[in-house]
Formats: structure tokens, sequence, C-alpha cells
């Protein structure tokens, strides 16, 4: 279904799937930084920056049109980000989805009636009544996306080509934007062509690279320049946005859609109670399948769920003796150019 | 050391109540029972549970679990002075400085070993990320299994069942981790007492709402919050009982909380908690009272005893750090105009994504009822970047403005 109506959504929890088939094209709402600095009067300068350059977006009516915005209830800055957006933009159509903070199966069953729920809002926002295969449709492109990005993306970092995360990353943020429909011929497209397009570059150092958010490509071409090669990621603007779904004909649709959510990589604020911190033991795991030589971390300011995980995750790869490298982001370039000093010394030490 | 410290704190308080028994000691009973709470869970011999802020203490005392949202240790080691030691410790070991400092000072205090070994643990999504999180280190640290509790935003059928179910898997789950049976008929009776010190409560917040005030700017701080710990036991009726007593004595003496009370504050969240006379200051110098705190209301229903989880999810879905920030904004109103105040300070404690994050809301929309809010930046356990000056004008300026 290719349209040009779009909703907006600034979490990688979303249900991208739904928002498709209910006649829209989910729109990411970066946090981009040339809007006026004006979120501080309502929202206050110890929160996200994330949240805020979005509200900042917001504010200034830096957006395309929208039908609505998806928020998702996953951590205390996205909270305040639909309370500030419901304040800075009262008439538009805006809702809160649920999303618990653990995967067991009442959470899962939980979710499931959370997207039911937004199922139901987004065909209100339409003004017409919705149908369940669409959603299925949806799916079945969204697992279409999901298997070429995997492929493409597997395929630059096993040749380890130059420049290679950077055409990934532009793709992310081009599918993060536009209608999946507009994206899977590009990724047909580079997959055929991928052995061509780009050189490789076999001097550079593995490194694999976690956090939140980071989309800019010009961060991607810094990390080049450094002399690092990403050779896997786990970002809320990567690898995490596409997720494989399973649907059979006998379970509920909502219901599959939230164990597919709930199966793929999480960011730091969710997690299985058995296991406390697994989270770090996945980064150390994921670090070493991609044979990394070292590990870094880009964590926007006031994040809290990652920054109060990160000592677990330092140790972890420090008795691994994968060293790690924490950048604090405030998701302007500036304060990515800031780090190249200690980025540069870091793939030094690593070589 | 800590056992000690709670163990002299309330053999020293029984010694005060017993020297005037016959006055309601509302603030002495309840610090007595918060003495008694801290000593038992530095016994070594009860069995006891780190919590979340939100979880259903009257399940967890009705199973003989003693039992502690984490943030409460931050408090008490402010209360002490020994809280920027910790802080640093946590800051040290690679916790970022802009995080709570509730949560960096029991961080610190992990990584110290002062933090008893807890049976298991309990972390609820309400009020915040960063708590959750720091129940997740403390159940890796101690190696305990960890309950969570997610709580959804809105109070409707679907919401509240799905908590009330959680609420019957965390019983499940305690008598797994502890080997106490869960006993139907002991939770019924410790819900009688909660609702008991729930009538209590009302009645003691409503003599506060009276004109003058019976309350000073210091007997109700941390009440609310506290007390829930308390909740589904006799000391908790007690200690509910004895503020309405004391309240009841002063309204019908016509003696107010604090003398010639001029001006009526709302304290938004919570309290300073370090050793310092902000309170006292307001009151000499402006006559100023703080007569209710945002923590200190009862925002739910009595809880049906012959259906006492779904009635726990209520109260906790209700509680209005949950969820969208209009409905706490919406208490805020309901509180201000209940308690005839003129004026809110906010304490914006640093790193606290609810009582700074949502600043600006809050300072609109008392604005909308004709309620000024004072925004300060005081850190209310660090007291190592306190600015007593700058508060101090602050205040006084406030208070100027809203005296004319």
């Amino acid at each position: 279904m290719l349209t040009n109506k779009l909703v907006g959504f600034t979490c990688s929890y979303t249900p991208l799937p739904l928002i498709h088939a209910a006649g829209y094209a989910p729109y990411r709402l970066f946090p981009l930084d040339n809007s006026k600095d004006s979120a501080g009067h309502i929202l206050h300068d110890n929160l996200c920056p994330h949240v805020k350059k979005i509200l900042d977006r917001g504010i200034d009516n830096n957006t395309p049109e929208m039908s609505g915005v998806v928020f998702m209830n996953s951590c205390d800055a996205m909270r305040r980000l639909f309370d500030g957006w419901r304040k800075a933009r009262p008439n538009d159509k805006a809702i809160l989805i649920d999303f618990p903070a653990t995967s067991d199966d009442s959470a899962i069953n939980f979710f499931a009636l959370e997207l039911s729920r937004l199922w139901k809002e987004l065909w209100e926002w339409n003004g017409r009544v919705g149908d369940l295969s669409s959603i299925k449709q949806s799916i079945s492109i969204y697992n279409d996306l999901y298997s070429l990005f995997s492929d493409v993306t597997s395929k630059i970092r096993k040749a380890r080509l130059k420049d290679g995360n950077l055409k990934i990353q532009e793709l992310y943020n081009k599918a993060s934007t536009e209608p999946p429909e507009n994206i899977i011929p590009i990724l047909k497209n580079l997959q055929a062509s991928i052995n061509s397009a780009l050189d490789n570059d076999s001097n550079s150092v593995p490194i694999f690279l976690f956090g939140n958010v980071l989309y800019e490509l010009d961060a991607f071409k810094l990390f080049n320049d450094c002399g690092a090669f990403i050779c896997d990621d786990d970002l809320c603007t990567g690898s995490r946005l596409f997720y494989p779904i399973n649907i059979t004909e006998e379970e509920d649709l909502f219901l599959s859609l939230s164990k597919s959510i709930f199966s793929r990589s999480f960011c730091a604020r969710t997690f299985d109670p058995k296991y406390p911190l697994k989270f770090a033991e996945d980064i150390l795991n994921k670090a070493k399948a991609c044979n990394a030589k070292g590990v870094i971390a880009h964590v926007l300011k006031f994040c809290d769920p990652y920054l109060i995980r990160l000592p677990i995750v330092r140790e972890i790869l420090k008795e691994n003796s994968l060293p790690l490298l924490v950048l604090e982001g405030d998701c302007t370039l500036r304060s990515i150019g800031q780090q190249k000093t200690r980025i540069e010394a870091f793939i030094e030490m690593l070589r | 050391m800590m056992y000690e410290y709670f163990k002299n704190l309330e053999s020293s308080l029984e010694k005060k109540i017993n020297e005037t028994p016959k006055s309601p000691n509302a603030r002495k009973k309840y610090s007595l029972e918060v003495a008694r709470i801290g000593k038992r869970l530095y016994s070594g011999k009860d069995k006891i549970a780190w919590t979340g802020i939100g979880v259903p203490f009257d399940i967890l005392n009705t199973m003989g679990i003693t039992s502690c949202f984490v943030e409460f240790v931050g408090a008490m080691l402010a209360s002490t002075g020994a809280s920027g030691n910790f802080i640093k410790e946590a800051e040290n070991t690679g916790y970022a400085s802009d995080s709570c400092s509730y949560h960096r000072a029991i961080l610190g205090a992990l990584s110290q070993n002062l933090i008893p070994k807890p049976d298991f643990l309990v972390g609820t999504t309400l009020p915040c990320s960063g708590g959750l999180a720091v129940i997740e280190n403390m159940a890796r640290k101690f190696k305990k299994s960890l309950f969570v509790l997610n709580v959804p935003q809105e109070d409707s059928l679907q919401n509240i069942k799905y908590l009330s179910d959680q609420l019957k898997d965390l019983v499940n789950f305690i008598q797994k981790e502890t080997g106490i049976n869960f006993d139907e008929n002991k939770l019924k009776e410790g819900i009688k007492k909660t609702n008991k010190a729930r009538d209590l409560m009302i009645e003691a917040y409503n003599l506060a709402k009276k004109i003058p005030s019976p309350v000073d700017s210091r007997i109700l701080k941390d009440f609310g919050i506290v007390t829930a710990l308390m909740l589904g036991t006799d000391a908790g009726i007690e200690v509910a009982k004895a503020y309405r007593d004391e309240f009841q004595a002063k309204v019908n003496s016509g003696e107010s909380g604090v003398k010639g009370e001029k001006i009526r504050l709302l304290w938004i969240q919570n309290r300073i908690q370090f050793r310092y006379q902000l309170e006292k200051w307001m009151e000499e110098e402006f006559s100023a009272s703080i007569v209710i705190d945002e923590l200190n209301d009862i925002t739910w229903e009595k809880i049906d005893v012959d259906d006492p989880f779904t009635g726990i999810a209520k109260r906790i879905i209700s509680i209005p750090f949950n969820g969208k920030a209009e409905k706490r904004i919406e208490h805020l109103k309901f509180l201000a105009k209940e308690y005839k105040i003129q004026g809110a300070i906010n304490p914006c404690n640093w790193g606290c994504r609810q009582g700074t994050g949502e600043r600006g809301l809050i300072s609109d929309g008392l604005k909308e009822i004709g309620v000024p809010v004072v925004n300060l930046e005081i850190d209310c356990i660090d007291q190592r970047n306190f600015a007593e000056g700058q508060v101090k004008t602050r205040i006084a300026a406030f208070i100027e403005m809203i005296s004319n």
C-alpha cells in the first residue's frame, strides 16, 4: 500500500506494520538539529536530547503533514515527549501505547491488546474501519524489508566494504521516513551489485557499536575516518528497526506481532527478570560473534536505562578483554565531532 | 553499624513517647515505625525484599516480609549526612552524575556492601525507568530473584486485570522464593487494616485543609510515601491515628501549626532529605507553611476485602506519577484548590525525570488556576551542590510576590 499519508513515530518499538496496514507511511521523527532550541520551556534540560530535539521540531512546525503520531511508553523520556507534544500541538492526533519492560507471557498478551487498541485508533484517524487482511500484507512487506536489510548488511560487513556502513545507515534512515515499497527495490539493486559498488577496507579495526539513537551519516563517516569498521550494531536507529515477524493462520495477528516485537533485540529498558543484566552478556556475545576487537557505546545524555546499566557492561567486557569506549551524545554532530580524538586513540590502541 | 543505628533510634523514640504517653506524638510514632522497619531490614533475621515505589506493601507485610523501596535508602543516607560519600563512590564506579541522586546513593552503598542482602526483589515500572534499572542492578549483584510489576498507565478494565493478575503472580513468586505460604485470610485482615489506615489518613488530611491548618511544614514530610510501607499492619493504623488525633486536638483548640499562618504552600514531589531547616526558616521569616505535599493524598477507593487484588491494582494505577502528565497536573490542581494554597514549590531534584522533567508542564498547569510555582534546582539528596543563599533568595522573592 503505497501512500503519502504519514503517521509519525519516535521509538523503534513502534509496530510499523500496523501503521502501514492502516494506510499510512510510518515517518520517524528524527531529532534533527535544524529547529529552534525551544523545548526547554516545556521539558527540563535534564531530559534526553533525543526527545527534546523532536519536541523542538514539533514546536517549530518543522515536520511534514502527519495524520497523527504514535508514542511508545517505553521510558520516562518517551512518556514526557508525549506530554510535551500534546502541550505544543494540542490539535494533533496522538496516542501513547504501553510497552511492558519485561518479556514474559502476560506482558506479551497485554501488549497484544495495546496493539489492538492502536489498530482501532489508527483507523479512527482515517475515518474508516480496518481490514485485518491488510495487516498480513504489511507484515509480509516488512518481512521482505527485514530479509533484504539483513542480507545486504551481512554481505557488506562480511566483505568489509569501505563506506558500507554509511550506505546501510543511509538506507535505514530512508526506510524510517518513507514507505517500505520505496526501499525494497533499492535494497534489491544493492544486493545484486554489492561486490562492485564499494571498495574493500581491510586495514580498519572491527568494532561492535551499540546504544540508542545514532543516525547521522557524518557520525558513521567519522568512525570510518578514525579507522573503525562497524562489524555489527545494536542501535535504535539501526539493526533494531526491522525484525522477522512470524504469523500463523491459527494465532491472533496482534499476538503474533507482539511476540515478534518481544523477540527482537532489546534496548536497555527491556529485560528478562530471570537474567538480570543479561543485556551486558548479549553485548559481549554480539561483539564476539562479529569478531570485534573493541566495543563503542553511543548513549545519549540523561538516558537512565543505559547509563545505569553501563558500568556492568563495562565490567563484563573487561572480564573478557574487550575494551569499551563510551561516547555520550546529544543528537548534534558537534558532540560526536568533539569525540574524534577519543575515537582515534581508542582505535589506535586496538591496532 | 546500620542495625545499631536503627536500634538506638528506636529505643530513644520509645523513651520520648513514654515521657508523654497521653500525647498523640504523631511524628515520633511515625519515626519510631520507620526505625523499626530499618532495624528489621538490617537484623539479618527477617525475610526482606528491596522494591520499587509502586509495590503493594500490604501484600508483603501480610506474608511476613519486611520490604522497602530503594529510594528510602538514599533519603536515609542523606538525613544522616552520609549520602555525599556514597554518591561519590557511585560516580567513581561509572554511574553518570546526571542520573537521580537517590539512585546514585544506593548504588554507592551497594558497591560498598552496605545494603543487606534481600531474599528477593520486586521492581516496578512506576514511577521511573531509572528506579527499575537500579533494582535490576541489585538483583544481579545479590544473585537474587527479581519480579517486575508492569504498571499500565490508565485505569481501564483491561489494565486493572493485567495488573491484578501480576499481583497474583507476585504472591506465587514470593511463596516460591521464601517458602512462606500465602494465607488468604491474613491478606483479608491486612486489607481491613489498610482500609482503616486509609480512613484515618483521609481524616488527618481533611483536618490539614482547615484554615489555619493544624500542620506545620515539617510534620507531614515524607508521610504519604513512607506510610505506604506500613500498609496492612497495626503500626500503619497506629501512626495514621496519631496524626488524626494530633490534628483534631489542634483544630479543637484553635491552634495552628504555624503561628499566625499567612501563606499556604504546596510542595511538589519529594522534600529535601538532608538536614536543612528550610521549612523552619520559611515559617519564622514569612509565617509561610507547607500545608500539603503532592505525595500526601489518598487517590484510591477503599479496597474490597473479598477481591483485594483488583482493589490494590486500582490503587497502584491511581498514583498520580503513573502515566500521562495531565493526570498528575489535574491532581495538583485538585490539591491546590482543596488546601486553598497560594503558591507551590517544586524542588526539581536533579536527575529526576518526573519532578524536574515535567516542571514546565506543571508550572503551566497550575498557572491556569492562578497558582504560581517556583522551580528550584535542588538536589534533594546531595548536599554538596546545595546553594543555600540562592535558594533563600528565590523563595523570599516568590513569597513576596504571592503576598502581594
